[in-house]
């Protein structure tokens, strides 16, 4: 297409602040915004308080349930809000012609896609760390054994799967499109990240499949399971490979 | 020095040519229509004004700026309704105005705005929630928010019922009162002959023709028509007499006079001396619709 020239125009940073708080109130009025936020929490609080879940168990190496599942369920949320959040607010601003009406003012189609990004990226690290807190001070689960490489995984799953997101993004014409993308990402992570059976208690070949998943990694980073060097490659790899798709398929209108 | 100027504006989307050749210019404070049925390249035109595509031939100017290459100061300038436009379904009216004027360097003053549209009663409420209406005066608001000095308006009343398409004539009336110069986009003959200055008839792709309502009605054909019925005995050669007057017929007690030139002050005149008095008095002249047949040679497509 050479018709839609795209976006060049300068945003004040005035503009960029209210559209970054407009974008947040947008997002909290959303009914989805309940999963988002409260069902990680919920389900860490639920787990928690299960006495069997409590108590060490060899099939875990030693590890208590909740020990386990404080990292997937602070997973759920970054997850939650990458694959189908932003997508599919993404796809119903093309829908509803959103991204048109902006387009005519002096903010550009990418400053409210900036603005999404930045508004998701901090939702996801306070979803994150209330679910860590929760374990640690409600459940008294142990920090990671290594704790600078557990947040490294952190936040570069949270850009793989913004990432995979944006490629969802770019393409899906209507928000049940991009929901009809995203949620199979979404539970495929959900499955690595150990959410339906804990990662530990699967075959050793699909338990190798699953750190090459995005939040497989994360998991693995955390639980300190296999060569580091490789989750964070994964990762790594995930986050250039979507960048890139996003970019060469994106489309504003 | 024109407000908005297009020369030979040429656009086509592969093989379909969406604008043929495109030229008109817009003077500051009017209302300037750009009127022909769906599928003329009115809203390619608009499109290429606002700098959202390219075009393909000739040169559009908007306040001396060109839309493709110095977007960022047209932006500044120019307020613009799109057709087929919208807003997330759960912004509130005050939280859209605001958000729109943090984009511009001198925005207009929100609640005032708010005022002025009729909107303050509904700034708590969600886009989806509002009415046709209502979508329409936010979108004006809108397009009004960043005190540009020239707006654009797409099709602005279609799909409003009868009172809602009046209500916003009004309101774009208003604008035009500060000074804005409006560009009006629209397939309403009668929206064109109420509210503009002058008018571009385009029809695929093609101006056909451009001047003020009343001129372009005027070209479609001299002809004239009066009914009447008079309070007292009036004779076909009485009428006839009269140079202005080309053909009398009877519908019954209804006189039906057709001519040309001042027609009705002719017979007003004839019917005052003998002190006649015209009941149910009908002036029909050549409309917008009549001149688009006689131009095109088809009739507009509503």
């Amino acid at each position: 297409m050479t018709t839609t020239a795209l976006p060049s125009v300068r945003m004040t940073r005035k503009g960029f602040t209210t559209l970054t708080s407009v974008q947040a109130r947008l997002l909290l009025r959303e009914p989805a915004a309940l999963a988002w936020l409260a069902v990680p929490v919920v389900v860490v609080l639920v787990l928690g308080s299960i006495p069997g879940f409590r108590t060490p168990q060899a099939a875990l190496g030693g590890q208590r349930v909740i020990d386990v599942y404080v990292p997937t369920c602070a997973a759920m949320v970054p997850l939650f809000l990458a694959l189908t959040a932003l997508p599919a607010t993404f796809a119903s601003y093309r829908e509803k012609a959103v991204l048109r009406r902006l387009s005519v003012s002096p903010v550009p189609a990418a400053g409210v896609l900036g603005a999404l990004v930045t508004v998701i990226a901090a939702m996801a690290a306070a979803g994150v760390v209330a679910v860590v807190a929760i374990g640690a001070l409600v459940f008294d689960v142990k920090a990671p054994a290594h704790p600078a490489a557990a947040l490294a995984g952190f936040v570069l799953g949270g850009a793989a799967v913004l990432a995979l997101g944006l490629v969802v993004a770019a393409r899906a014409r209507t928000a049940g499109a991009a929901s009809g993308l995203g949620v199979p990402l979404m539970v495929l992570n959900f499955f690595a990240a150990g959410l339906y059976v804990p990662v530990a208690e699967l075959p050793q070949s699909l338990q190798r499949v699953c750190e090459f998943v995005p939040f497989g990694a994360v998991t693995a980073i955390w639980s300190g399971h296999g060569p580091l060097w490789q989750h964070l490659l994964v990762l790594a790899g995930w986050t250039v490979a979507g960048g890139l798709a996003a970019v060469r398929f994106f489309r504003w209108e | 020095m024109a407000v908005i100027e297009v020369e030979r504006l040429h656009k086509r989307y592969g093989d379909e040519v969406a604008v043929d050749d495109v030229s008109f210019e817009v003077e500051p404070g009017e209302i300037f229509g750009v009127l022909g049925p769906n599928g003329a390249g009115k809203t390619t035109t608009v499109e290429c004004l606002a700098g959202l595509r390219t075009p393909d031939g000739g040169r559009v100017r908007v306040l001396g700026l060109d839309p493709t290459r110095e977007r960022d100061a047209l932006r500044q300038v120019l307020g613009v309704q799109l057709q087929h436009s919208g807003l997330p379904d759960r912004l509130r009216v005050r939280e859209a105005l605001d958000l729109y004027a943090s984009f511009y360097r001198q925005p207009a003053d929100v609640p005032a705005l708010l005022d002025r549209l009729g909107l303050t009663e509904k700034a708590g409420t969600a886009y989806k929630k509002l009415s046709g209406g209502q979508q329409q005066r936010l979108a004006i608001a809108l397009a009004m928010v960043g005190s540009p000095r020239v707006v654009v308006l797409d099709e602005l009343t279609t799909g409003l019922d009868p009172h809602a398409r009046r209500a916003t004539w009004e309101l774009v009336e208003q604008v035009r009162a500060t000074g804005v110069t409006v560009l009006l986009v629209t397939h309403f003959m009668e929206e064109a002959e109420r509210l503009c200055d002058r008018v571009a008839l385009i029809d695929a792709g093609r101006v056909v023709a451009v001047d003020t309502p009343a001129a372009l009605a005027a070209r479609a054909g001299q002809q004239q028509r009066l009914r009447f019925r008079p309070s007292a005995p009036l004779t076909d050669e009485e009428l006839r007499a009269l140079p202005e007057v080309t053909a009398v017929t009877r519908h019954g007690s209804l006189v039906e006079v057709t001519g040309t030139g001042n027609l009705v002050h002719a017979v007003t005149s004839l019917l005052a001396r003998r002190q006649i008095i015209a009941g149910d008095l009908r002036v029909e002249q050549a409309s917008l619709d009549d001149a688009f047949v006689t131009l095109t040679g088809h009739a507009a497509d509503h």
